[in-house]
């Protein structure tokens, strides 16, 4: 051979193992995918669903099961009456029912699936995008005693990241809460507590923008093309029809966070800032690790240094010298900067 | 069975967990929350605070001068190069003092008594040319340089430059995805990567340690350095007119650890993209006060815990390969040596990529230390062309006083300019020594990371070797 046509075997051999082994996205990922897609996840899948609306308080129908799961009627009626034979569900009419048996099948789903995000925001780089979709494969393959040790390790955590409560080992929920934050009327506060993860291309939307639940939100303006409201000090403008996909709670008056939501990363070099709070965004490890440095409300903080490269900076907090990056310091917020060197 | 009780337990236990919805998730920020205030108002009845000064003024000074933009990274290169300057001049003579009584002197007067005290002669040369000799030689090699460069290094880290350096270059490390202490830990890896493997644990992320650790590799360590001017003088030197051959050589030296960082670089930035997603990532980067070094202590600490622990474990690898060296070379199957049989096998790989069988076999048995690499390939030469004028017989490690001795031993195996270029390849990019993948494996606790670290460099030069070797071809380069 050639020393040109060794040279085209072996990118062709390096093209075709790339094709098969890529993460994520090669052949051998896909494969492994789509065998798990098996029966037993539409099973789960429908369960789900039905859960989901009975706790919403919507009555859930063989079309709005077929729109969920993405399948054509046919193959739903042929899901119902595997469900039915199972006694998970129900059929009153034309609206579904969980059983007893169903409901808590449902529960044990949606535990696995919530503790599942919760365990990618705090403890993993995984994009935020991408937490539902990781979470929608998982839940189908982790074992409960696995779920259980997650939910150990996290510290037993009460709700995952967009806001939902995650069910209890005996499958307890608190009752739902929070209005649509189309509800709210100009110019009043409240708190975000949940941002809906389907469909989603909404979902990527809110993502995009920077909602997460915690976030403090003050209605500007609703017209019926655009809801525009602050978000921690931020304008945004939505289509009602993701806007409605937020829910919040009224904010009591004395929880109000008033004037600018300023965070470290504006403070300017030998500038002080006093710490009023940490971003719920800031999550897990990250977030404990800055706590343990003492990144507290009441903290004083000064800018001190500033690497050659614009980015980390180095802060002095209560007698040390700690450089933290740009994208951290922007998840602290301080009140109105003081004292220029 | 006391039920009453039972069921108390479980009402008490249920009114818990139907409390802990009330609760909420806040209870560890205000516990910590708390716990500062108490310990603030503690504070501040009881500890008096000095002056209005918040930092020594000298402290700030020095900072803003280590990290400004003009004088930052001069600052810092210069500094490194002072260290590297002083390691390679102080550690000429002492190895060669080594060399002269471990290899010169030591190694015949050993053999002289296996002989005289009566042990056959495969014993006397399993024990001596190859336990003995292999040690002997990473010994020699492998000491001074590390008793030197580590004290520098720990000298810079307990005056507080250290920290420093990995705040100016943060940037960099930051969008492939690691942390800035790499830069410190790939400055180690020049030195050793198994004391690097150590020196890792200043990264207190888990996911931006694992990058420091799967890329240490590609930083040359102090093995490798003298294979790669070696080669580089035989080959890329011996391209241009002779007062010019030392500046091109060094410019050869020079450009392979260049490619050494841009796959540091790389690689981070693949790994922390992919297999390293569901690592958790955090950043903080303390930058303490300034203080006189602690000379005595720190020299005491390099030279145990760095120092002491790597040759250990080095001579622990050596000792055994050493054995199967010598081995391979006299132990005979159908009239060819176990050596010949392995290279001929390995021959068509070895050429494929640029390489031949004798290189191969020589990373495969010289995997304890790559200070070994190149004595193991100049005896498998001598040994497979059958040149009987140097060297010291089959299974006995060698190396020449003369470049052009070396050159010429090569030259004899077909060794071309391609077989050179390629060598400083592989010799940057492939698999860290048995030191090193013991001390990761000690490190990480974990087999798989082992494997990964030992398998993806490996896959890389294999990879980039073969590009090099098929393009050159093509260019006409034989």
């Amino acid at each position: 051979m050639t020393p040109f046509e060794t040279l085209l075997v072996g990118t062709l051999v390096l093209a075709i193992c790339a094709i098969f082994a890529w993460p994520r996205k090669g052949l051998i990922a896909r494969w492994r995918r789509a065998a798990e897609r098996s029966a037993r996840i539409l099973v789960e899948d429908a369960l789900k669903h039905l859960y989901d609306y009975e706790y919403r308080k919507i009555p859930s129908t063989l079309e709005s099961l077929a729109g969920t799961l993405s399948i054509s009627g046919d193959e739903a009626v042929k899901l119902i009456s595997r469900l039915e034979g199972l006694r998970l569900v129900e059929r009153r009419n034309l609206e579904l029912r969980l059983t007893t048996g169903g409901r808590s099948y449902a529960l044990r789903v949606i535990r696995l699936h919530r503790l599942w995000e919760r365990y990618l925001a705090d403890e993993t780089n995984v994009r935020e995008a991408e937490w539902h979709t990781e979470a929608e494969l998982k839940e189908h393959a982790m074992t409960v005693d696995e779920a259980n040790a997650i939910a150990r390790k996290l510290g037993d955590p009460l709700y995952d990241p967009h806001g939902d409560p995650i069910p209890t080992v005996a499958g307890t929920l608190p009752s739902h809460q929070g209005i649509p934050l189309t509800s709210l009327k100009d110019n009043e506060v409240a708190a975000i507590v949940h941002v809906e993860d389907e469909p989603a291309a909404i979902y990527a939307q809110l993502v995009a923008v920077g909602l997460f639940p915690g976030m403090q939100v003050r209605m500007i303006g609703q017209s019926p093309d655009r809801v525009v409201f602050d978000a921690a000090g931020n304008e945004v403008i939505l289509a009602p029809v993701v806007a409605a996909n937020i829910s919040v709670v009224m904010l009591p008056v004395e929880a109000v966070h008033e004037g600018p939501f300023l965070t470290l990363a504006s403070l300017a070099i030998g500038e002080r800032g006093m710490v009023t709070g940490l971003s719920p965004a800031c999550r897990g490890t990250q977030r404990r690790r800055l706590m343990d440095l003492g990144v507290v409300p009441g903290t004083m903080i000064e800018a001190e240094l500033r690497s050659p490269g614009g980015d980390p900076t180095a802060y002095r907090i209560r007698g040390a010298t700690i450089a933290l990056r740009q994208q951290q310091a922007d998840l602290i917020y301080i009140s109105e900067p003081t004292g220029t060197a | 069975m006391s039920t009453p009780k039972q069921s108390k337990h479980e009402q008490i236990l249920s009114t818990a967990n139907a409390l802990r919805w009330e609760v909420g998730e806040r209870l560890h920020d205000s516990t910590i929350e708390s716990l500062y205030k108490e310990a603030e108002r503690i504070a501040g009845r009881s500890v008096a605070v000095e002056g209005g000064r918040p930092r020594i003024s000298f402290d700030r000074t020095l900072d803003r001068l280590v990290t400004s933009r003009v004088f930052g990274f001069p600052l810092m290169f210069l500094l490194l190069a002072i260290v590297f300057w002083i390691t390679i001049e102080g550690a000429n003579v002492p190895s060669r003092l080594l060399a002269d009584f471990l290899v010169d002197f030591a190694h015949p007067f050993l053999k002289e008594t296996g002989t005289s005290l009566g042990l056959p002669w495969w014993l006397n040369g399993f024990l001596f040319d190859g336990m003995y000799l292999a040690m002997a030689w990473v010994v020699s090699v492998m000491l001074p340089p590390m008793a030197i460069f580590f004290p520098l290094f720990t000298l810079l880290e307990d005056f507080g430059y250290l920290p420093r350096v990995a705040f100016n270059l943060d940037a960099l490390f930051r969008r492939a995805g690691a942390h800035g202490k790499q830069a410190l830990t790939m400055a180690m890896g020049y030195g050793c990567n198994a004391a690097a493997m150590i020196s890792t644990r200043v990264i207190d992320s888990p996911r931006e340690r694992l990058i420091a650790i799967l890329t240490n590799n590609f930083a040359l360590c102090n093995g490798r350095w003298p294979t790669q001017i070696l080669v580089a003088t035989i080959f890329i030197g011996a391209l241009v007119p002779p007062h010019l051959a030392g500046a091109a050589s060094a410019l050869a030296v020079v450009g392979v650890v260049l490619i050494g960082i841009f796959f540091t670089f790389l690689v981070s930035w693949g790994l922390s993209r992919t297999v390293l997603r569901g690592e958790v990532s955090t950043f903080s980067l303390e930058l303490p006060p300034y203080r006189p070094p602690r000379i005595w202590r720190t020299l005491y600490t390099s030279l145990i815990d760095r120092t002491a622990i790597v040759l250990w474990r080095a001579v622990i690898w050596a000792v055994p390969a050493g054995g199967v060296i010598w081995l391979v070379s006299n132990i005979h199957i159908g009239g060819e040596s176990l050596a010949g049989l392995t290279i001929g096998f390995l021959d068509p790989v070895g050429i494929l990529i640029g390489l031949n069988g004798v290189i191969l076999l020589a990373y495969i048995i010289a995997i304890p230390a790559n200070e070994i690499v190149i004595p193991t390939i100049l005896m498998l030469t001598v040994l497979m062309t059958g040149s009987a004028e140097v060297g010291g017989g089959a299974g006995v490690m060698f190396e020449l006083d003369s470049e052009t001795a070396t050159a010429a031993v090569l030259h004899a195996g077909g060794w071309t300019l391609l077989t050179g270029l390629n060598l400083m390849l592989f010799s940057l990019l492939h698999n860290p020594c048995s030191t090193t993948l013991y001390t990761i494996y000690k490190e990480t606790g974990s087999a798989r990371w082992t494997w990964v670290s030992a398998l993806l460099p490996l896959a890389i030069a294999f990879i980039v070797c073969f590009f090099v070797a098929q393009i050159g071809r093509m260019a006409g380069m034989v």
